[in-house]
């Protein structure tokens, strides 16, 4: 066998043997049904509440979320990042107060945004929107102040001009620190979403799995925690791989 | 530079942000709800230190964050270490860790007080559970990208497995479980207060979210003054000192001596 298949078959046993320990778990344990429901309850959750249309719509409502406040990080945040990156005055006045806003949490702001917005949708996105936010600014500065002055000044020599650094130097030189922004803004924006879902609960999985709890639905938990993580590696996948291959891989500088 | 130009320079810009609040306050820009003005914020904080809640509510979140840490990174090194060595579980064992590293957090928050039960049980699950698979996943990447040769080298100098294992495998981990551990802090943290907000009634997340709900906009923002301070006190006292003290006295960083 070769190595490839010998892991896909180890992998498929192993797979085999935690579902067969799950079951042998819950139906044996001496514990009430809802502390741990067996697979096939999951299946049948998961059956359920598609067939309901509750778990598309949830899961849509996550997605478009998050979506937005990457989109939104990329065309706010990249440029903020660029322009306060450039003058090495300013980026040394405003790094330690971004290093303090990326370090409180949009959910820590999250009781402050329901004094100002109420409990909804509007709320929801402006938490998550300044979770992915000031990551991407903050990396996109780190990413330009660490271009070395030597390119910046051969094309000055070779008489560039100044938008000519910023597009052939400024911007392929913070492409590793914007990548790396976007990486760790989404991912703590997903799981400041999740927890904000839970809190104002305006539809979303987060707001299904907290739900599900008030009502000892575990096998819906375990349903919408799967396809948290499952929608976490879709976009892991399909945006920022795709993204850093494009990127950074290209010249060699790829760190995951 | 000396230390106090340098602490007077990094103090600066917050001083800056301070006064603009103060004139965007003053100047009735927004209504005292919505945005306090500093003086009413100093002086929630004075009132909160002086009764403890301030006190009682931070040594709570900091509490669980290093209990988090003492029961999960020890626990992570060694299995993901002991995972990494076998080179036929490994290939299988790092994409389920990347699944659950994907899903940590408060995700699992609504689990955990079926399992525990509203309360200290199910935040510390929570700071446990984000620490503990971050520096899994990390640890195991980590001992899998040591180049083999030298391993090889070691082995053709007579070195046994415990040399490869202690002088190889481990500090060509180091850096990336250094990260691990620089990861995990910064994601529980987060993880840590959201939970909070949601499971328990101490820690500086409930402190806020309790605020919210008696709209003391002013002890909201006093919470999350605190909570920023401390990131960039950790950062600074225990991250970076960390790092210095690993990756770059391994030279990965300065240049080769």
């Amino acid at each position: 066998m070769t190595p490839r298949v010998e892991t896909a078959a180890l992998g498929l046993g192993v797979l085999g043997a935690a579902l067969g320990a799950w079951s042998l778990a819950a139906a044996t344990l001496p514990l009430p049904d809802y502390y741990l429901p067996p697979p096939t309850a999951v299946l049948g959750a998961l059956t359920d509440l598609t067939a309901k249309g509750i778990l598309p719509t949830y899961v849509a409502r996550s997605l478009e979320r998050i979506l937005l406040a990457a989109v939104t990080g990329l065309l706010v945040g990249v440029p903020i990042g660029l322009v306060l990156g450039m003058s090495g005055r300013v980026s040394q006045f405003c790094y330690p107060l971004l290093n303090f806003f990326q370090s409180v949490s949009g959910i820590a702001w999250l009781p402050l945004m329901l004094v100002w917005f109420g409990f909804g949708e509007r709320t929801i996105l402006v938490a998550v929107n300044y979770t992915v936010l000031f990551p991407l600014i903050f990396n996109t500065l780190l990413g330009v102040r660490s271009v070395p002055r030597l390119y910046v000044n051969a094309l000055r020599t070779m008489g560039a001009p100044r938008w000519r650094i910023v597009t052939d130097v400024l911007v392929p030189g913070a492409l590793p620190g914007i990548a790396t922004g976007l990486r760790l803004g989404l991912a703590y924006g997903w799981r400041a979403l999740i927890a904000a879902e839970m809190l104002v609960g305006a539809q979303g999985l987060g707001y299904m799995i907290f739900n599900a709890q008030s009502f000892h639905q575990t096998a819906r938990i375990m349903l919408g925690m799967g396809m948290i993580g499952v929608l976490w590696v879709v976009l892991d996948y399909f945006l920022l791989r795709p993204l850093e291959d494009a990127t950074i891989a290209r010249w060699g500088l790829v760190q995951r | 530079m000396t230390r106090m130009a340098a602490t007077l320079r990094g103090a600066a810009p917050f001083a800056a942000l301070v006064l603009v609040w103060a004139l965007v306050t003053r100047a009735g820009l927004v209504p005292p709800l919505f945005l306090p003005p500093p003086g009413d914020v100093a002086r929630a904080a004075w009132e909160m230190a002086r009764d403890g809640s301030l006190w009682v509510n931070t040594l709570a979140s900091l509490g669980r964050v290093l209990l988090g840490l003492a029961a999960g990174v020890p626990l992570a090194v060694a299995l993901g270490v002991v995972v990494g060595l076998n080179r036929r579980l490994a290939p299988v064992v790092e994409p389920v860790i990347g699944f659950f590293n994907a899903l940590s957090g408060i995700a699992w928050l609504p689990l955990a007080i079926t399992w525990f039960g509203l309360g200290w049980w199910s935040v510390t699950f929570i700071m446990f559970n984000t620490i503990f698979f971050l520096v899994f996943f990390n640890t195991l990447v980590g001992v899998r990208t040591v180049p083999r040769i030298f391993e090889h080298a070691v082995r053709t100098m007579g070195g046994s497995r415990r040399h490869v294992i202690l002088q190889v495998l481990i500090p060509g981990a180091l850096p990336s479980i250094v990260t691990g551990i620089r990861m995990s802090i910064g994601f529980g943290w987060r993880a840590v207060i959201a939970a909070e907000m949601i499971a328990t009634s101490t820690g500086l997340g409930f402190l806020i979210f309790n605020a919210a709900n008696f709209h003391q906009s002013d002890a909201i923002l006093v919470g999350i003054a605190v909570i920023g301070v401390l990131w960039l006190l950790t950062d600074r006292l225990v991250l970076q000192p960390l790092e210095r003290r690993t990756i770059e006295r391994w030279g990965l960083v300065s240049t080769a001596p």
